[in-house]
């Protein structure tokens, strides 16, 4: 089930077709999906003191924030 | 490749052929970022009792730097540092049950609840609801309303390095990471390795990674509780004194694809799972366990009695979790602006499921501006194991004679209780929804700086789908941000143009000056502006002095804290100071200058030899000389500096600054530490405080001279405390420094220096005007300044050209070669300067 996004992914890939001459917006700063990562990074690790579902946002980190 | 395209189409093909798709372009591969955050939780509602707690709060910096070292190879560092202090629930009970107990300090000042986890005299009706008896009438009244206990916390520090290497081929990339983090309770170490590989013309990309952690938690339950806390069922995890050992190990991996759905969206789905093994609990905290002997007689108001003790909280010892997560970003031609919606739904075997949706709206204001609205909600369904509290249908212990007529005392069974409870409200089920603001200014040439602000609010309520835990574990808190940003790149694109201008100022004035002086030069015109970032640790160990003199423990005894005897003297105190250095033109002949500061401060202590008997720890001066026993750590934002510079004298090599400003108390002059044994320990040693607490005037006038490839230079600086006293009843002493030094130019990059310094600094003026323990003579206000002469020797690196032209490094190391104290001190080891300094 949890590998459906994948299979809708693929999928989709196979109907974009854009061409490089068209990746302006794209490549616009606000468009990346690394937003902020340094204001992200205080954001995730307040909420992963507060929350119990941490992870899945990126891989490694450390430390307890056991407050 | 179409040889029919124009050649400005090749151009923009090639360039958009060379994105990835995923951490890019809001990132630069060279860059240097500084941040700096504050997050403090509101206060908590705890139905009629008063507490005199500030709410937890958390000082954050973070810095970051970027490089590439060759064509495609890149290096990142991090660093980041927590200090957090105050008060957070250490457990829930009825608030029939009185887990908060008030206390008076004064007959004015009431200390705030401080926990109190065990009551033997407890009621319930026959339904095991808690009862709660009038002190009037002796009756019964049902009170289910439950109440955290708070426990409050003296600050503590965490700190983490880590780096990442990576390598991009055309299309695909691998980095490898690794890092450290260490608090007082709580290391732990990690690596990880992570890829993209871009296919399908670069409309997609494959992103995986994986991660290993190992986190060791060395603890001492909490010392205002600890008498009170049952630990019959937690084996040997703890110790008879309290200490608890667990490991825990964490593997991690994530699969996910980002696909271009058209010119302006893409989308990614993630999936990650994580297995975690080994102590996963809180040492700090508790569960309540109501004990009820279920066999006894009902009393004449239809009252069970019973008791309740605290046992330390017990979560499985295997966690495995899942999320999925989807992230869309679109954009919106209209307004060119950017939504960004996320969703993740995380799943464990613990029994908790979550969700969480996010959505940013980016929007370009033009000339740099951006503004970015947030909101973000999160609900999670409670933890198997999670209980307010636990009723057990058994007597705490029951007293039984022997045939002899001796007293047998038999405890509870605690095979009775469930194998694993936790009343962690963070396990609980519950909502949170959260908005926040960001503002965000992009500079030419590369700078960017950035603040945001953002409100939190926890409520059973909430929760989706109802069912959340009740509104006594409701809270809210803030964190705001604000961020400083170079682009490096940017940086020596701007550099290549100006050249000439970079070359002069990297190359000649001021090439060799120490790391430590500061106020030594002007912007040269209007618009002109330096950015830079200065970090200073100190250091002082070794044998007590009195004056210049090597001292016995016998002599700091009877001598070192006035009328009264002393129980212990410092054994070693370190500072590590982070400032920023801001600096701008308006005009040509002034430059303004401003100094951020975060600090934080580690002190340990000895019993002095021959030390008078020490009191009952269940006394407040008992208990601040156990409390000496362990590292005091104390850290956030410093004092604030502001500053106006002038050239008053400009020969052609030669010339003189003034640099006039003040020093703003922004820094924490009022820090206290933690109640231990219930007794109340008050502030902290007065050399731990990061602020002064008072405007304070600061001066200086600095003399340099270029003589080919030699320099030399001078200054006089001060600080004049400008009020006779902080809010918390004293003042640190006023400051002069003389200092001399000269350099030599080795290569056109390359420079040393060696100076001298002579310092005078002041006693302390007025003490602390409420509660406070003098243990040891870092408690007496005469037992800080003195006189003090230092030798310093510092290397000095400018970049002469490449694309890290115009950056200068620094670092200085300033030798202790007399010192000459007031009163009782340490002496000091040392001091490390270094700076990064760059010139527009």
């Amino acid at each position: 089930m949890r590998f459906l996004y994948f299979f809708c992914l693929i999928f989709l890939s196979a109907c974009s077709n854009v061409s490089p001459w068209e990746r302006g917006t794209l490549a616009k700063p606000h468009m990346s999906l690394e937003l902020s990562p340094l204001q992200n990074s205080l954001r995730f690790h307040q909420y992963g003191s507060r929350e119990a579902a941490s992870g899945g946002v990126e891989v490694g980190g450390g430390g307890c924030g056991c407050y | 490749m179409a040889v029919t395209k124009s050649k400005s189409l090749q151009l923009l093909t090639a360039a958009a052929l060379a994105l990835p798709l995923t951490t890019v372009f809001a990132s630069s591969d060279e860059e240097a970022s500084f941040q700096y955050g504050h997050y403090e939780d509101g206060t908590r509602n705890l139905f009629g009792v008063k507490s005199a707690f500030k709410p937890i709060q958390v000082d954050s910096i973070q810095s970051n730097v970027k490089l590439k070292l060759a064509d495609r190879v890149r290096l990142a560092f991090n660093y980041t540092q927590d200090t957090w202090s105050g008060a957070t629930p250490v457990t829930t009970a009825p608030l029939a049950f009185a887990g908060n107990r008030q206390r008076l300090l004064s007959p004015k000042i009431l200390s705030g609840a401080s926990p109190y986890l065990n009551n033997s005299n407890v009621f319930v009706d026959k339904n095991f609801n808690p009862l709660q008896q009038d002190t009037k009438t002796g009756k019964f009244l049902s009170n289910n309303q439950l109440v955290h206990t708070l426990s409050t916390a003296s600050p503590e520090t965490r700190k983490q390095g880590d780096f990442r290497v990576g390598y991009d081929w055309d299309e695909a990339s691998l980095d490898v990471g690794a890092g450290t983090s260490a608090e007082n309770d709580y290391n732990s170490s990690f690596g990880n390795i992570s890829g993209r590989f871009d296919f399908n013309k670069k409309l997609t990309s494959l992103n995986w990674g994986a991660s290993y952690t190992q986190s060791d938690t060395e603890a001492y339950l909490d010392h205002d509780a600890f008498p009170y806390i049952e630990r019959t069922t937690f084996g040997s995890r703890v110790d008879k004194a309290g200490l608890v050992t667990g490991t825990k190990k964490d593997w991690a991996g994530s699969l996910g694809i980002t696909q271009v759905l058209n010119k302006s969206a893409l989308i990614e789905g993630a999936v990650s799972y994580t297995n975690s093994t080994g102590y996963m609990a809180n040492p700090y905290k508790t569960t309540a366990v109501l004990f009820v002997d279920p066999t006894q007689k009902i009393g004449s108001n239809g009252q069970l009695s019973g008791s309740m003790l605290a046992f330390i909280e017990q979560r499985p010892e295997e966690r495995n979790q899942w999320t999925e997560n989807l992230r869309f970003v679109q954009h919106i031609d209209t307004f060119d602006a950017a939504l960004h919606l996320d969703y993740r739904f995380y799943h464990d075997d613990w029994g908790i499921n979550a969700h969480t949706i996010s959505g940013d709206w980016i929007q370009p204001l033009g000339d740099g501006w951006s503004i970015t609205p947030r909101v973000r909600y999160y609900s999670q369904d409670a933890a198997d194991f999670y209980v307010p509290y636990l009723v057990s249908k058994q007597a705490a212990s029951t007293i039984t004679f022997d045939e002899d007529g001796n007293i047998k005392r038999t405890s509870y069974n605690p095979r009775l209780l469930p194998q694993n409870y936790s009343s962690d409200y963070r396990l609980s089920g519950y909502g949170a929804l959260s908005g926040g603001l960001t503002v965000t200014k992009q500079f030419a040439k590369g700078l960017e700086l950035q603040a945001g602000a953002e409100y939190y609010t926890h409520a059973g309520d909430l929760k989706l789908g109802g069912g959340g835990e009740g509104n006594y574990a409701d809270f809210d808190g803030y964190l705001v941000n604000a961020s400083l940003k170079v682009d490096l790149a940017a940086l020596s694109v701007a550099n290549s143009v100006h050249s000439e201008h970079a070359h002069h100022h990297s190359h000649h004035h001021g090439a060799g000056v120490p790391a430590g002086i500061m106020f030594d030069h002007v912007l040269p015109k209007a618009g002109d502006v330096m950015i830079g970032y200065r970090y200073m640790y100190a250091n002082q160990a070794g044998a007590t002095q009195n004056g210049t003199n090597v001292i016995s423990d016998a002599m700091i005894v009877h001598n070192g804290c006035g009328a009264k005897q002393c129980f212990v003297t410092p054994n070693e105190m370190s500072m590590n100071m982070h400032m920023l250095d801001l600096m701008y033109a308006p005009t040509d002949w002034l430059t303004l200058m401003l100094m951020p500061q975060f600090m934080d401060m580690h002190m340990t202590m000895r019993e002095l030899d021959n030390a008078p008997t020490r009191p009952s720890p269940l006394t407040s001066l008992g208990a601040a000389i156990v409390h000496s026993e362990h590292e005091h750590t104390t850290g956030g934002i410093g004092d604030t500096g502001m500053y106006a510079l002038f050239n008053v004298v400009k020969f052609e090599n030669q010339q003189i600054n003034i640099s006039l400003g003040v020093s703003a108390p922004s820094g924490d002059s009022d820090i206290q530490l933690r109640d231990t044994h219930r007794q109340d320990l008050g502030f902290i040693h007065y050399g731990m405080q990061l602020g002064s607490g008072t405007w304070d005037f600061k001066p200086a006038i600095t003399y340099t001279g270029d003589f080919g490839d030699f320099s030399i230079g001078a200054q006089l600086n001060g600080t004049k405390r400008l009020e006779s006293k902080n809010k918390a009843g004293f003042a640190f002493g006023d400051i002069f420094q003389a200092t001399g030094w000269g350099s030599y130019s080795w290569t056109n990059w390359l420079a040393t220096s060696v100076r001298g310094v002579y310092t005078l600094q002041g006693a302390l003026n007025g003490s602390y005007n409420s509660v406070y323990h003098q243990i040891g003579p870092m408690d007496y206000v005469n037992s800080y300044g003195g006189r003090f002469v230092d030798v310093g020797f510092g290397v000095a690196a400018s970049m002469p050209d490449g694309s890290l032209q115009g950056n200068r490094i620094s670092f200085e190391w300033l030798q202790p070669v007399h010192d000459d104290v007031n009163g009782y001190q340490l002496p000091r080891e040392g001091a490390l300067s270094a700076t990064w300094t760059y010139m527009f």
